[in-house]
């Protein structure tokens, strides 16, 4: 027996070795950077500091309190997500040292909600994302390149583009404005072309469209030249297509100089506490119209807002809860639900294939569908165009949300018949 | 930290030369068996191969087997002006250079491993790689009949010498062992002759259209030419610098750019574009990128510094494409430079938005695209451009163990050309890879191939740029890593040398630890996962 026992012994030895010999001589797989058997590391770089962090500054935190709520909940396939923060200040050069410190230093596993279309594209290109696999989930930029797998391939789009944007606005202007004098400010690179195409296709022909470089909002005396361009031509309606800090610089000079046309804010430009933050007063926004993909941070009757609301208390010190947090939100909502359809075995690759075979029936807030697919990254699809209250709010006209959806293409604009996914039990992935 | 510039280089060099004077009475005019001299366990030997390329070598008592025969970069093959920066005042010279700018430290080094050195001055200077990987065989021949107990033969160079080195890897690979490329220039020939061709033509296009760049006559008309456009592109280059936060634009500036200055489009903006369409590093020796004074963080990294750091980038770039492009025109006999068919839009495309301030924006690049657009191009002579190839050709392909050392700012050979020789071997080691599986599947024996590259950066910091009390960026400061030409440490060289000496005695590179432990021992960075964009003409 026991001679038996050792002949099999040596046997499981020498299958052992040779199976050992197999290994060492045929390449391993190495294991995924950022992935442990208890941990995923995700990293943001985004404006903490600088013009164009109000408001954009508020969004890691939301992303870090929704992950630490599921974290505190046993984790994405028992592993606990962490987030790690870098300040790029809005300077493309900057974030592009951010992303590469992200990936090489702190050796994270993706990227997530890298802000500003000119931060994208420069870290996309000099940080060499698709050359390395590298996930860019969600980026925070409207443009609609960003959507196109075949450019940008580890890249994957949240907001609705710039394009499907102006073109829903273009649809209100010739709902409501038909025969008025339009006025446009916009960012004078790749989002205000976006921009200009989508208004392009909805036949809106400008009385005037100024033109700005994008951080000239913060040289003195620069914003207040749009206005005086904007007052000689007097148009009847104003869209003010740029980042919050263009829009607070656009909104503070106009009060300075006592010109009150209709406002209509793009979604960028247009969170009333970022704005509040620059001193603009909400009182000056009342009226304004503006459009957003998720619900009103106000609606705490929806379901995700609620939920996103409970989290930001309990795991966020309760900051001011704004279409940031919204955002912020969820982009890690979003995450989470990718990185649990990935499985356990979490690669990168895994990861941008479980979004491209199953994001587009993700529970998330928007209230229009998700465009993901094997050959599109598009995110969110439209838009619900609603009105400034006096307190800043942005809320749907007639109390209910009137969702267009449209493509980045010359598709129409057409009223969303989209049903949201339910949120699932307590805001955690099933 | 000391490291090699230009300046020291050519003043080392005169020491080499001196000392040569010293240790020997009779320089060989041609081949022929060297003259030595030994000095306390030290000899030194110098000689001339057949075409008249000088060479010196050097060994000890202690001579391990090992020599290292090293391939300086570009010297011009003519005489320079006084007044030209870098160069001015430059005489011909063929010095031999048995060691990266004859530099003591690192010949004391070398010497004092055991290694043996060696290196030749060539016959001639300028686009020379044909001539010098000649005198580099015959000298490897001299070494070993003069060193009988030579084993190992590691080839390589700086610069334009690591085409010298390349070429000699790939044409003669039986004379080498290893292979070390340092600040690399390996880069397809269309590639390096667009990189400076374009930088060029946008630059005369813009600011001073009587600068010739391209078809330079023949003989002393043709030299005088290259000296007056060498006059006219860093007269126009100072202007732009006093230009820089006005933008105003040189009075030497075309029509059209006078015409861009009238819509109120910066000069610098201009610059900046003409950076961004050639390639050039929009980091430089004393520019970050992302540092801005007190008061202006953020407007000045956004507006201002890429254009300083193109400013400082382009010297260079202007200097070498103007010496390279005269040098290369007159032995291939017509122009070599070709952008007939350069759509310059889409070379900008992907970073325009990234510099959107700098450049002034869509409106302003529109217009600068379009002054481009309707420009007259450059047209090449077939012939001059196919006989250009035969002169500087490389197929990348790694034969030996090669150690790779890039700086990721280079202005002169910029990073992109070591990413080409990186991506190259990524595929090359795909192929061996995928072969070995076959080869698997028929014996059920699996034989994975030998990593063969190691890839060493020099990265770029992320914040060094120093500013004045007057709010300008200290230009005069100590230089930021990872930014220059080839301006590495002794102990860098070395220790490439050493990795190099190493991997040609073992035939294998260490595991990644000890490499990484070395090149972080002197500053360097091994990093498998650190990339860079390639050249602008090849994606």
């Amino acid at each position: 027996m026991i001679r038996k026992n050792r002949r099999k012994l040596i046997s499981a030895s020498a299958v052992i070795a040779a199976g050992s010999m197999l290994l060492a001589a045929t390449p391993a797989q190495a294991a995924e950077q950022g992935v442990s058997a208890t941990s995923i590391k995700l990293g943001i770089t985004i404006p903490m500091t600088g013009i164009a962090s109000p408001g954009y500054n508020k969004i890691p935190g939301a992303m870090k309190a929704y992950f630490d709520y599921v974290n505190a909940n046993g984790g994405v396939n028992g592993r606990k997500i962490t987030l790690v923060v870098k300040d790029d200040q809005y300077i493309p050069t900057l974030a592009v040292a951010k992303a590469n410190e992200l990936i090489l230093k702190d050796k994270v596993f993706a990227l997530i909600g890298t802000l500003g279309t000119a931060s994208t594209k420069a870290i996309s290109r000099s940080a060499q994302l698709s050359a390395r696999g590298i996930p860019s989930l969600f980026v925070n930029t409207g443009f609609s390149g960003f959507a196109d797998k075949k450019a940008y391939p580890t890249s994957f789009s949240i907001l609705p583009s710039y394009q499907m944007e102006a073109k829903v606005i273009g649809k209100y202007l010739d709902d409501n404005y038909a025969g008025k004098k339009i006025g446009l400010i916009y960012q004078d690179d790749d989002f205000g072309v976006d921009a200009l195409n989508g208004f392009k296709q909805a036949g809106i022909n400008f009385a005037i469209k100024v033109p700005y470089a994008a951080g000239s909002q913060g040289v003195a005396g620069v914003a207040g030249t749009w206005i005086t361009k904007l007052q000689a031509a007097a148009p009847d309606v104003v869209i003010l297509f740029g980042v919050s800090s263009a829009t607070a610089a656009a909104l503070g000079n106009a009060y300075a100089y006592k010109y009150a046309p209709k406002w209509i804010l793009g979604s960028v430009g247009g969170d009333a506490t970022t704005l509040a933050a620059s001193k603009v007063p909400p009182a000056f926004l009342a009226g304004a119209k503006g459009l957003s993909f998720a619900p009103a941070p106000s609606d705490s009757a929806d379901e995700y807002i609620k939920m996103f609301m409970d989290v930001n208390t309990t795991y966020n010190k309760g900051v001011a809860f704004d279409n940031n947090i919204v955002a912020g939100m969820t982009s890690a909502f979003l995450a989470v639900q990718a990185i649990k359809a990935a499985g356990p075995n979490l690669t990168r690759k895994g990861l941008m294939s479980a979004i491209e075979k199953g994001a587009s029936t993700f529970a998330n807030p928007a209230l229009t569908p998700l465009g993901y697919s094997a050959t599109s990254h598009v995110g969110a699809t439209g838009y619900w165009i609603g009105t400034y209250d006096a307190t800043g709010a942005l809320k749907p006209d007639g109390g209910k949300y009137t969702v267009y959806t449209t493509d980045s293409g010359t598709g129409p604009v057409v009223l969303s018949n989209y049903k949201r996914p339910a949120m699932p039990a307590k805001g955690l992935p099933n | 930290m000391k490291t090699i510039s230009i300046k020291k280089r050519l003043v080392a060099l005169a020491a080499v030369a001196a000392l040569i004077t010293g240790v020997t009475t009779v320089v060989p005019a041609q081949a022929a068996d060297p003259a030595c001299t030994t000095a306390s366990y030290v000899t030194t030997c110098v000689g001339a191969t057949s075409d008249t390329a000088p060479y010196m070598f050097i060994t000890t008592a202690a001579f391990n087997g090992t020599v290292l025969v090293w391939s300086h970069g570009l010297r011009p093959n003519v005489d320079i002006p006084l007044g030209i920066p870098g160069y001015g005042g430059y005489k011909v010279t063929n010095t031999p250079e048995p060691a990266p700018g004859g530099d003591k430290a690192i010949i004391t080094a070398l010497l004092g491993a055991g290694y043996g050195i060696a290196g030749s001055g060539f016959s001639r200077q300028g686009v020379n790689v044909q001539q010098a990987v000649a005198a580099n065989v015959e000298l490897i021949g001299i070494f070993k009949k003069k060193n009988p107990t030579t084993k190992k033969v590691v080839a390589w160079g700086a610069s334009l010498g690591t085409l010298i080195t390349q070429t000699l890897a790939e044409k003669h690979p039986e004379l080498v062992d290893s292979v070390a490329l340092v600040c690399p220039a390996t880069a397809p020939t269309d590639a390096l002759i667009s990189y400076f061709g374009d930088f060029m033509w946008g630059f005369k296009t813009f600011f001073d259209p009587t600068i010739k760049g391209f078809g330079y006559s023949a003989g002393a008309a043709g030299y005088a030419e290259a000296m007056g456009d060498l006059v006219k592109f860093f007269t126009a280059l100072g202007k732009l610098q006093a230009g820089l936060v006005s933008g105003a634009w040189p009075d030497t500036s075309s029509a059209a750019g006078k015409a861009l200055e009238a819509a109120k489009v910066p000069s610098r903006s201009a610059l900046t574009l003409v950076g961004l369409m050639a390639g050039v590093p929009m980091r430089s020796e004393h520019i970050d990128g992302t540092s801005g004074p007190v008061g202006s963080e953020q407007l000045f990294p956004l507006a201002i510094a890429p254009a300083v750091a193109v400013l400082e980038n382009a010297g260079t770039v202007g200097l070498a494409e103007i010496l390279l492009m005269s040098d290369g025109e007159a032995q291939a006999g017509g122009i070599v430079f070709d952008n007939t068919k350069t759509d310059y839009a889409a070379r900008v495309d992907a970073d325009k938005d990234v510099y959107t301030m700098a450049l002034s924006g869509n409106t302003a690049i529109e217009a600068m695209l379009g002054v481009l657009g309707q420009s007259p191009r450059v047209t090449a002579s077939a012939a001059a451009a196919s006989k250009v190839k035969s002169l500087l050709s490389i197929d990348g392909t790694v034969k030996h163990p090669t150690v790779l050392l890039t700086t990721e700012s280079d202005q002169f050979t910029v990073a992109g050309a070591g990413q080409w020789m990186i991506d190259g071997y990524a595929q090359q080691y795909a192929d061996a890879k995928a072969a070995a599986f076959k080869a698997y599947q028929a014996s059920k024996s699996y034989t994975a191939p030998t990593n063969n590259l190691v890839a060493l950066w020099a990265k770029t910091g992320d914040k060094y740029t120093k500013f004045t009390a007057a709010g300008s960026p200290d230009l005069s400061a100590t230089a930021g890593a990872g930014t220059g030409h080839c301006k590495y440490t002794p102990a860098q060289y070395v220790a490439v040398a050493k990795m190099a000496a190493n991997v040609a005695n073992t035939g294998k590179f260490p595991s990644g630890g000890p490499i990484a432990t070395a090149a972080r021992k002197v500053g360097l960075s091994y990093d498998n996962k650190f990339r860079v964009p390639l050249f602008r003409t090849l994606g």
